[in-house]
């Protein structure tokens, strides 16, 4: 049985129905993504006993934890807002839910785990003339002091800066790495989710829409949908290209080759050529070019290491790189 | 959250209970007299043409001293809500001020200040050669008027002027690169936001003028400026016809009532904007314009208070005494209660009822933030309707219902009374602390494993702690200052200061009720402070 299980949990609202069932393992760092109003955080808002569900059952470490009061569940929970105890400083934040009851001793792990978030000193600090990215390493610190079974992040970062947000998620997964805790980490941010989950679990409309590895989800994805939330790509009506298939046909920027001068098919065989495709807008990328393309009125998103000369160019894919898509 | 309807009940219903039955047993007692002999009383007071010039009397009165308040603050909050200035902070604080001064300290400074023989006439003879009274004031119309827009002048600049900072000057700024004039800009962009605001300062004065009492029962000098308030009054110690002040009070309860209900209907709360008004620097004229400003609101407002100062001290003809001191010790006021017993029975009184007053209404105002934004809000200014001479008649009714007579009882009676009176204020000074905590903060608590008593404990009530302490000040000053019920309630056995005050002014002992006003100022003014700055802020107002 895996460490986390949630099966058939239910929750109605007036215009929105939460349906899912998952299983997170012991350790696993798990990232829900999807966009907004797809149930990401009303899930963990259950998982944490914040919210009741309607329906099905949450099994903690063998544990039926369905009905338990939100403190008997021994689930830690970092919020997006720095929900920090203003009238405590640092210190006492910390040692607020923590079960140790020697003093010194809790002044020790206090001082252990602001180290651990690289808050060394910040102790006798007022919570409120901290940064938005030291409020978050306080939370996470103060979750981790009253020694959770699993830890949920309710889109941690999201009020914080590009550069910030880097250098805290690189501090989380590195605090999951040496603790060994299991974390359900929330987020819409696709790149964060990539950059620091063992897996990830797509959302939407309530339900899971897909569930493996980054590299499983971008390569592989099983529907239109995941294909084009996990990153960009082209979709075209399969038709187009394959006689008697239906849906989309779906291919990422990278998988497809631009060439300037008009292409023979009959020499590409394991290609799909689009001839003629006028070149809409080119967007320098760093490490190469976006192109916005136009085939028969239908829209191509191809990257190129160069900036093409011409209006018009040629696209060719790899056939087993086109994925039928619905 | 889960089990949100069981923290409300736990909550909320002792505190509402409590009120209830301090607001309708007393009501009902008013009600069963009004309605006695198959409602004669009250019938009789629904066909007397006199209820009606008194509803007039007390509309007209209360609509122009608005109106005036609200006139007179305008320019001011104008002023005030965008430039920033020396002095500009200390002005401000002494408009909050006002807010605690007791209005039979009004009344008493108006008496000593603006008299026919009052410190300004005194200096107006002087400095003017004249041997007759100047400016006569007191007694009149205008003087109801004059205190009402001096009480009240401070609340309407406060509110207008807080509204207006409350208004980004973005809107203003486009009008203007548009070509708009100033005038244009104001009239087209900055009063329509402005409408809530005002209407809202506006209301507030005139439901305080509907149910004034002192200033028109002493500066009003004859019955001819009678309002509801001070007809009950008379009715039950002057006429004794308990049967009409009770039919009055429940006509007066149903009119205020009306009011309120309208009142509610014509402001509508409006969200509050993100970014406030940046204030600019004055310069050069304008800074001529602030002095000018701050030295007119202070001419107006500290003269009458400073007046009691004066005249605790000094006599009539400037001489220094200590006369009126000596008194508060002894019982040469010739009162039945001495100053010192006045003022122990009050403060005691006040610290009952303010700490009664944080307990039940520190509950409702976390009940209504949680669970209940609208109902229990309500519920608990259901008292604000009845007036508190009504209140003070009520109780007045039960005393008379107790058997057995003592200082204790009569203590008790008058605690609860003012207890009624404060509960309101005190819910609406602690449910915006309330609402402000964020909910995660509890959440985060619980969490951490916290029980609810802890999340409570640790987690909100210290960041609810400016607000109790701001409600405890202003519900210790409110009681402090209480005349209207008490001295409708007063069977003679018990007198507080404010009481001792009035009768002193009745029988023209201005030294020593200068004396008492004075310390009734002082404690106003270290409540005010405790209120204020008495404790360190936790971030979430």
């Amino acid at each position: 049985m895996a460490y986390l299980e949630i099966r058939n949990l239910k929750k109605e609202y007036r215009d929105f129905t939460l349906s899912i069932s998952l299983s997170v393992d012991e350790g696993e760092f798990l990232c829900v993504i999807g966009p907004s109003g797809s149930g990401k955080s009303t899930l963990l808002s259950i998982i944490a006993g914040l919210e009741e569900a309607d329906g099905g059952t949450i099994t903690l470490a063998g544990h039926d934890i369905t009905h338990s009061r939100i403190q008997e569940r021994g689930i830690g929970m970092v919020f997006q807002d720095f929900a920090l105890f203003p009238s405590m400083n640092v210190s006492r934040n910390i040692e607020f839910g923590m079960k140790e009851k020697d003093k010194a001793r809790r002044k020790e792990i206090t001082a252990d785990l602001l180290r651990l978030v690289g808050l060394e000193g910040y102790g006798k600090r007022s919570v409120n003339s901290l940064s938005g990215g030291e409020a978050q390493r306080v939370q996470l610190a103060r979750a981790i002091a009253s020694e959770p079974r699993i830890l949920l992040l309710d889109e941690p970062l999201s009020a914080l800066d590009a550069p910030m947000r880097k250098n805290i998620r690189n501090a989380v997964r590195a605090i999951h790495d040496s603790l060994g805790i299991t974390m359900i980490y929330v987020t819409h941010d696709r790149e964060e989710a990539f950059s620091i989950s063992d897996s990830i679990l797509l959302m939407k409309d309530g339900q899971a829409e897909a569930r493996g590895s980054a590299e499983d989800l971008y390569r592989n994805p099983p529907s239109l949908f995941s294909a084009f939330f996990t990153g960009e790509g082209t979709a075209l009506p399969a038709h187009l290209i394959f006689e008697n298939m239906e849906g989309s046909v779906f291919f990422r920027p990278e998988e497809a080759a631009i060439a300037e001068e008009e292409l023979d098919p009959s020499l590409y065989t394991m290609h799909v050529i689009f001839s003629g495709c006028e070149v809409i807008s080119c967007e320098f990328m760093g490490t190469g070019y976006m192109l916005g393309l136009s085939y028969r009125g239908y829209p191509l998103l191809c990257q190129s290491a160069t900036k093409p000369r011409r209006r018009t160019v040629s696209v060719m894919i790899l056939r087993t790189c086109l994925r039928n898509l619905q | 959250m889960p089990g949100n309807r069981g923290y409300c009940i736990r909550h909320a219903l002792p505190g509402i209970a409590v009120l209830t039955i301090l607001f309708l047993i007393p009501l009902a007692a008013t009600f069963s007299y009004a309605f006695r002999d198959e409602a004669k009383a009250l019938i009789g007071i629904i066909r007397d043409g006199y209820t009606y010039r008194l509803l007039s009397f007390t509309l007209t009165q209360s609509l122009l001293s608005a109106l005036i308040a609200v006139a007179a603050a305008l320019p001011f909050a104008a002023f005030f809500a965008r430039y920033s200035f020396p002095g500009r902070k200390a002005v401000m604080t002494l408009s909050a001020l006002s807010f605690t001064i007791p209005t039979i300290l009004v009344v008493l400074g108006f008496v000593i200040w603006y008299g026919n023989n009052g410190i300004l006439n005194t200096l107006l003879m002087k400095f003017l050669h004249r041997d007759y009274t100047m400016l006569r004031v007191l007694y009149s119309f205008k003087a109801i008027i004059l205190a009402h827009v001096y009480l009240n002048f401070p609340v309407a600049f406060l509110l207008i002027t807080e509204a207006w900072m409350g208004l980004p000057d973005t809107a203003e700024n486009a009008a203007y690169t548009l070509g708009a004039s100033r005038m244009k800009a104001f009239l087209s962009v900055t009063l329509p936001r402005l409408r809530g605001g005002i209407a809202s300062a506006f209301i507030l004065i005139f439901l305080f003028c509907f149910s004034s009492f002192s200033i028109i029962l002493v500066l009003g000098g004859n019955p001819a400026y009678s309002t509801f308030e001070t007809e009950i009054y008379r009715k039950v110690h002057i006429s004794v016809d308990r049967e009409g002040a009770a039919a009055l009070s429940v006509f007066a309860l149903c009119v205020t009532a009306i009011l309120m209900a309208a009142a509610g209907l014509g402001v509508r709360q409006k969200r509050a904007e993100r970014h406030r008004r940046t204030l600019r620097k004055a310069e050069g004229g304008k800074i001529a314009e602030a002095i000018i400003m701050m030295l007119l609101m202070l001419l107006f407002l500290l003269p009458p208070i400073l007046s009691i100062l004066y005249r605790a001290f000094f006599t009539k003809d400037g001489a220094f005494t200590l006369r009126a001191w000596d008194d508060i010790a002894g019982k040469g006021f010739g009162m039945a209660s001495t100053a010192l017993e006045g003022i122990m029975c009050s403060f005691a009184i006040a610290a009952a009822v303010s700490i009664l007053s944080i307990i039940i209404g520190l509950r409702i105002a976390e009940a209504s933030a949680k669970c209940s934004p609208r109902l229990l809000p309500a519920i608990s200014s259901l008292p604000m309707a009845a007036g508190s001479v009504t209140l003070g008649l009520g109780f007045s009714f039960i005393s008379a219902l107790i058997p057995v007579k003592s200082d204790l009882i009569s203590c008790i009676l008058v605690a609860a009374a003012h207890l009624v009176i404060v509960l309101p204020f005190s819910v609406r000074t602690m449910t915006p602390g309330a609402r402000a905590i964020p909910e995660r903060i509890t959440q985060a608590a619980y969490t951490l494993g916290a029980s609810a008593g802890k999340a409570r404990r640790k987690a909100e009530l210290p960041l609810l702690a400016p607000y109790i302490r701001k409600a405890a000040a202003f519900s210790f000053a409110l009681s402090l200052g209480e005349v209207n019920a008490t001295l409708t309630l007063s069977d003679g056995r018990i007198s507080t200061i404010p009481v001792l005050i009035y009768r002193m002014i009745s029988s023209y002992n201005y030294q020593g009720a200068a004396a008492l006003g004075t310390i009734l100022l002082a404690m106003a003014l270290i409540i005010f402070a405790i209120g204020e700055y008495g404790g360190k802020d936790n971030g979430i107002s």
